[in-house]
Parts: structure tokens; sequence; C-alpha cells
């Protein structure tokens, strides 16, 4: 049983006059517990996949399976719960609150599935050690190397078990000692059982994945286990 | 299951922290707008309440005044007077008065004790006199019907007058002599007292009674002096409903008895008293109108200011969305920081209005003071102004797509 199955997704950007067409039929099948690298050039529709299968955002046409659920019919308070259990997101720019230190930026998700005060802060602990961050748990974010901040928003993204763990190009801002650290992480997500979607143009990174997936012009022209 | 309130509120204090200045410079209109309304408030309690103090030393608000009528003709003056026999015929038409007594036109008169000696006013006055104006008799007792129908010298001195000529020593017994002659002291009143909040050293404000004297009506008109008018006449209704009513229907008898000539006014206390009541009602109504409009201004400003903070705090809100927030959740969290910060700005206008009540009383000369009702108005009416205003901003937060705020820089 695939855990994302999407059929002819298109998504359209309405940009007064002309639309821009950023995915052109995507019909893309992943196994739970694979652990898959996207690539393709830049503006080719990774990012916007990437959202969809995210539910962050939705698309123009096409139908999307997230294990067995037709998206397309959840409410939005559906799709809430679903950003905060079901999938994980790391951004390329980390997306950390610069105003809560990273105890509370990493809490955030538990607070919002309604987990009492003090599960949350043990949780939370927990899970930023796993990262190596347990000496930093006061910090705000702006006093972290960028490697530690995106080790940050990997436990933010990995507090509730999610099934999925998506990444947006997650080492792009990152020299290859810290690129190294994170893809480790991944990796023993990985072992653990989580399906993990990664976004890279790097090959050494891609390499990693169990299988690339490789889009151009909002196509799969490569590496789908359907086609 | 949304995050709760607590969470909501403690995130909601958190940001007003990390915007210390902002949130309180954002907060000016409803301090001021919050200070006028405690202002208001303590200005129409306490005119209510020494209207009414005023109201009730002065004979309450059963009692109806007959006098002359200075809108009319001044010429009429000499005319106007009413005979024994008109007094009995008004008192016979009035049955349901619960008391009537005229009043004849005050009397300067010198009375003497002994050595002693004192300027008094001295009043022609029918038996119900105390019961008219709410007025005890201290010692002794007041003027009846026996001394009416006999004319006897008999007087009942206000408390000043009684211990400025009889200081320690007991007057009621006595003698006194004025207009030549000598009149037994058969009581004293109480002492009637008001002293307006504010305004001790005017002293007391009805001291004036205090220095009058009475004597039985007939004894002055027959004794005393044959010439002096009969012009007043003080009526108690049983109630104040009752005074509206006795008021016209004295009026109409008074206006047929001196053949349609306005020579008397006939005005009730009820009838001051509601017209007091509506003219603090349109002051009222003007304080209102002020703290209406600046806490609209101060809650347009918040509105703007928050409406900012949501641009500004965009990214944010696709975090939040990101990671599993709902819209309501952004709604709340967005609402109670707009009403967190009305309700500081309600608590710093309470404490600034009470600091400025004692200076607004000085400068009205009024005791102003504040009152637990005062605090709750306020508090409800800053924590409503966030509410009403916090609704677009939240509303705008809430609605935000994930993926667009995530991308705003
Ligand atoms: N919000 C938007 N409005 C309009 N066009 C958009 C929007 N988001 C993406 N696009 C367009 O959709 C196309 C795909 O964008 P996307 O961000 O998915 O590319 P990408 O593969 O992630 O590129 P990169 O490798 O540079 O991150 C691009 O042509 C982009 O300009
Ligand atoms: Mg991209």
């Amino acid at each position: 049983m695939p855990i994302i199955e999407t059929h002819n997704i298109i998504k359209d950007y309405d940009m007064g006059k002309v639309q821009v067409r950023a995915l052109n039929g995507i019909d893309l099948t992943i196994e739970q517990g694979e652990f898959v690298a996207i690539m393709g050039p830049s503006g080719s529709g990774k990012s916007t996949l990437m959202h969809i299968i995210g539910c962050l955002d939705s698309p123009s046409e096409g139908s999307y399976l997230l294990d067995t659920l037709q998206v397309s019919n959840l409410s939005k308070s559906d799709l809430a719960a679903i950003r905060n259990k079901k999938v994980g997101f790391v951004f390329q720019t980390f997306n950390l609150l610069p105003h809560l230190n990273i105890l509370k930026n990493v809490e955030l998700p538990l607070m919002y599935a309604g987990i009492p005060y003090k599960d949350r802060i043990k949780r939370a602990r927990e899970v930023l050690a796993n990262v190596g961050l347990s000496d930093r748990l006061r910090h705000k974010p702006g006093e972290l190397s960028g490697g530690q901040r995106q080790r940050v928003a990997i436990a933010r993204a990995i507090v509730n078990n999610p099934a999925i763990l998506l990444a947006d190009e997650p080492t792009g801002n990152l020299d290859t000692q810290a690129g190294g650290d994170i893809l480790s992480i991944f990796s023993e997500l990985h072992q653990k059982g989580h399906t993990i979607i990664i976004v890279t143009h790097d090959q050494a990174v891609a390499n990693r994945a169990d299988r690339i997936i490789r889009i151009i012009d909002g196509k799969i022209v490569d590496g789908n286990l359907a086609a | 299951m949304a995050i709760s309130l607590r969470e909501s509120l403690f995130i909601g204090l958190a940001d007003m922290w990390t915007r210390k200045i902002r949130s309180l410079v954002t907060v000016v209109g409803i301090i001021l707008g919050v200070m006028s309304i405690m202002v208001v408030l303590a200005i129409v309690n306490e005119m209510n309440r020494s209207t009414l103090e005023w109201m009730t030393e002065r004979g309450g608000i059963n009692k109806i005044e007959v006098h002359f009528n200075w809108g009319n003709d001044k010429s009429d003056w000499s005319k106007a007077n009413f005979t024994l026999n008109e007094l009995k015929y008004i008192r016979s038409q009035i049955p349901e008065a619960a008391a009537f007594t005229p009043m004849i036109s005050d009397r300067e008169s010198a009375l003497t004790k002994g050595e002693l000696y004192y300027r008094s006013t001295i009043s022609g006055v029918y038996p119900d006199l105390p019961k008219v104006e709410e007025w005890q008799v201290a010692k002794g007792r007041f003027i009846n019907y026996f001394d009416l129908d006999n004319n006897n010298n008999v007087i009942v001195l206000g408390s000043t007058v009684a211990r400025e000529l009889f200081g320690s020593k007991e007057p009621v017994g006595d003698y006194v002599y004025a207009e030549g002659q000598a009149f037994k002291v058969i009581g004293v009143m109480a002492t009637k007292s008001y002293v307006k909040p504010g305004t001790e050293n005017f002293g007391n404000f009805l001291e004036y009674m205090n220095k009058r004297a009475f004597i039985p009506l007939s004894t002055m008109i027959h004794k005393v002096s044959p010439s002096q008018k009969i012009d007043r006449i003080n009526v108690r209704a049983a109630s104040p409903e009752e005074a509206l009513k006795l008021q016209s229907k004295l009026e109409s008898i008074i206006l047929n008895m001196k053949e349609g000539k306005r020579l008397f006014e006939v005005s009730s206390a009820k009838e001051m008293m509601d017209e007091m009541k509506k003219n603090s009602q349109v002051f009222t109504a003007i304080f209102i109108l002020i703290a209406v409009v600046s806490l609209l201004v101060g809650g347009i400003v918040i509105m703007n200011i928050m409406l900012a903070s949501v641009q500004e705090r965009t990214r944010e809100i696709g975090v939040r969305l990101a990671v599993g927030a709902r819209r309501l959740d952004i709604f709340i969290q967005f609402m109670i920081q707009t009403m967190l910060i009305t309700s500081l700005g309600g608590v710093i206008g309470i404490i600034l209005g009470y600091a400025i009540l004692d200076l607004v009383g000085k400068y009205l000369i009024m005791q102003l003071s504040a009152s637990l009702q005062m605090v709750y108005v306020a508090l409800l009416v800053s924590v409503g102004v966030g509410f009403i205003f916090g609704i677009m901003p939240a509303v705008r937060a809430s609605n935000l797509n994930p993926v667009t705020a995530l991308r705003n820089e």
C-alpha cells in the first residue's frame, strides 16, 4: 500500500494575465518507509510538489491520496492535523521563530497537538537530545550555527513522530560537514521506519536515498515506480 | 482540539512582552477613554448622591411650594397675598395633601432674653410645618391647633437661636421677647445641616434655617404685624407621584382664586429633581460621547497597529500553520493579544483615572470617589474595544495561506 499516490497533479499559478504551470501532470507513488530524493533544475517544480505532498498547498487539478485518504476531500482543520502529526517539514531556510528559544520552537507542534505542558517539555528535550542539542535548550535560533538551526528544525519536524518527513534542500545552506550530520540524522530516521522525501541539487546527497526522482518542467522524467 | 485558552493567553503575553514599548504606545487612546469614563461615572454618582441628600435635607421630594411668581408683572407683588379664609378654602380643596402650612413672609426681628439679643427671622406658620419640612422638634413640642385658635404667644426656636439666647440653659418653658411682647418658648427645632463635600469652608448651606423662629400664623397676623402678607404655602404630598398631581391641582385652584392672574408659582421638589436628572443626563451623554469617541479612535489605532503586526509576522504565521496550527488557533492568538493590550490600557486608565479624580474633584468643587462599579465598567469597555477592533486583524491573520505566508520576506 503506497503512503503517497498522486494522479495527474497540475498546479497553476495565476499571475494576472499569464498562468504559470508549475506542475504539469505528476503521477507519483511512494511506498511506506522509502527514502526518496527529488532532483531537477531550478524552477522545475520541486518545492511546489513538496508543498502539495505536505498539505501546505493544494493542487489545481488531479488527485492526491495520502495514506489512502483523498486529500481534496479533507477540511482545513483536517489538513492542519495532517501538518501537525502526519508530516514533518524541513525547509532550506530553517523557518524557526526567532523570538522563541529552541525548546519552545520544538514544543510548538506538540502545543498545537494539545499535549500538556509537562509532557511537551519532556518530549521536546528528548528529541533535541537525539539531534545533539541538549546543551542549547535556552538559546534563541539567532545564537546558533546554520547546522545547529537545521537540527532544531528537524527536531521540530519529527517531534510529533510523523510518518513522513519532507525536506526541501535541507543542506542547501550548510557546509559539507554540517550537511553530513543532517544526512546522518535522516538515515537514522529512515532506519526507524519513517518515509523520507528530500529535495536536493547535490548528487552525493541524492545517492544516500533508495531512489532518485527527476523532475523537469513540472513533469517526472525518471525514477517513478509506477512508470 | 484547538490549543487551550491558557496557551493562547501565554502566547499573547509573550508577544506583548517582546513589543513592550509598542504595546504601550498603542493603548494611549484606550487609556484616555477609560480615564474619561472613570471621571464621568464619578461625577454622575456624586451629582445624584448630593442632589438627593440636598433634597432630603430640604424637606424631601414630596414637598410642594407656592410662592410669588417673579416671572409675572412685578407690580402685582403687593396683591400677592392669601387671606386666612382663602387658606382654609385651599386646604379644604386638597384633603389628599399629607401636610399643609402657609408661611407668612419672613420678618426680621430682634429676640431678647435678659441681656442677650439675637436677630432672627420669625415666621407665622401652621402646626403642620415640621411635617411639611420633615423637620423634627428636638425639644418640647411644636405649635398646635389650640395655639393657633387662641392666638397664643408661643414660640419655637431654631437651634442656633436657642444656643445664642440660652447657651446651655433650658429654653423650653422660659420666655423671650419679640416685637415688644413676651413669648413662651415651647420647643426647639433639630439642627438642619447640609455640608457640600469638597466645599467644607463654605459651611452649612442650611444654617439659615437654624436661625429662624416660629409662632402661630394667627398670632403673627392678629397681634404682631397685621399688615404682614401671607404669600407662601408649603405642602407635603403623600408620595412623589402624588406631588406632581397635587402641584397642578394647586396651580389651578390658586389661578381660579386669583381670577386667572399668575401671581403665584407652584413648584415641586419632584419636578426640580426630574429637571436636575435631565440636566445630569445631558451632561452624562456629552461625556459618554467623548469617552466613546476616544475609545473609537483608540480602537482604530489599535486595529491598524495590529494589522501592521499581522503583516510583519506573516512568516511566523506561516510557520505556525506549517507545524499544525489551525486557523482558529491563529485567530484566537491575535484576538487575545489585542484584548490583552486593550485591557492593559484599561488597567493603566483605571489607575490614572483614579489618580486624577481628586484633581478634577478640586476643580469642580466636588467630592469624587471611585467605586467598584466604575472599575468593572472600565475593564469591560476596554476588553470590549479589544474584542471589536481585534476581529479584523485576527481574521486577516487566520485567512493566510501557509505557502504564501512562508514566502513572505
Ligand atoms: N507563489 C507563486 N506564484 C507564482 N509562481 C510561482 C509561485 N511559486 C512557484 N512559482 C513558479 O512555479 C515554478 C516552480 O517553482 P518551484 O519553487 O516549485 O521550483 P523549484 O524546483 O523548487 O526551484 P528551486 O530549485 O529554485 O527551488 C517556477 O516557475 C516558479 O516561478
Ligand atoms: Mg525549491
